[in-house]
């Protein structure tokens, strides 16, 4: 794919994401559980604060 | 072939960026944190009159939500009593980390320490006072080891060495005066 052709796409994928985000009702929630849900499971806590 | 992998690998990486910078500034103006992302002003909630509560019931309590008022921003943290006083406690402070996650605590430190504190639905509106010496920090050491270390008791020398770390500000401790 030529570049400029890229940076559209990538420009399209991110205001897509953003839009999905900002106004799918409930998808806020779910994204913010999920990456927590990961966090919780990757992450090594050496201090509990 | 190589340039495919890194425009699919560059929009693998785009998505959940973008995601979390939506995400962080859809939550800046909201009443109050939310678990990842800091929020804004809390307006919501009674607001606390009168004499101060016993403070021991916050040991029922993992997290409370406390705001900043410049800049005006509200996060979750943990909540510690000791000596029927109230603290919060800030670590990574020497690190990097600290200093790009706990932004708040150095804005406190330098004189933008007035805030609001909720808890169960009632704000309390309070001064942050950096704490960094002084026989309470055995008590909030104690109380850090036991609640949030998951330690049954908290031995003289792992309060020592939680104190030793506060005192030498690995770790900032702030007291929550109400105003």
């Amino acid at each position: 794919m030529k570049t400029k052709n890229y940076l559209i796409l990538c420009a399209a994928v991110a205001l897509t994401t953003s839009m999905s985000i900002l106004f799918m009702p409930g998808l806020s929630d779910t994204v913010e559980t999920r990456m927590l849900s990961w966090l919780g499971n990757n992450a090594r806590a050496e201090q509990p604060y | 072939m190589k340039k495919i992998a890194l425009q699919i690998l560059g929009i693998i990486i785009l998505i959940p960026a973008v995601g979390m910078a939506t995400l962080r500034v859809e939550n800046q103006n909201a009443d109050g944190p939310s678990i990842l992302f800091p929020g804004g002003e809390m307006t919501t909630g009674r607001l606390h009159t009168g004499p101060e509560p016993d403070w021991s019931f916050t040991d029922d309590i993992q997290l409370v939500e406390l705001q900043l008022n410049d800049p005006m921003a509200s996060r979750l943290i943990y909540v510690l009593e000791a000596d029927g006083r109230l603290f919060i406690i800030s670590g990574y402070m020497t690190t990097m980390l600290g200093r790009l996650w706990k932004e708040w605590a150095f804005e406190a430190d330098e004189g933008n320490n007035e805030g609001v504190l909720r808890v169960d639905d009632v704000r309390y509106p309070r001064t942050l006072v950096r704490v960094e010496e002084g026989d309470i920090l055995d008590g909030v050491a104690a109380k850090l080891i036991t609640k949030y270390g998951g330690a049954p008791n908290a031995s003289p020398e792992a309060i020592a060495r939680t104190r030793a770390g506060i005192e030498a500000g690995n770790s900032w401790v702030f007291e929550l005066i109400p105003r």
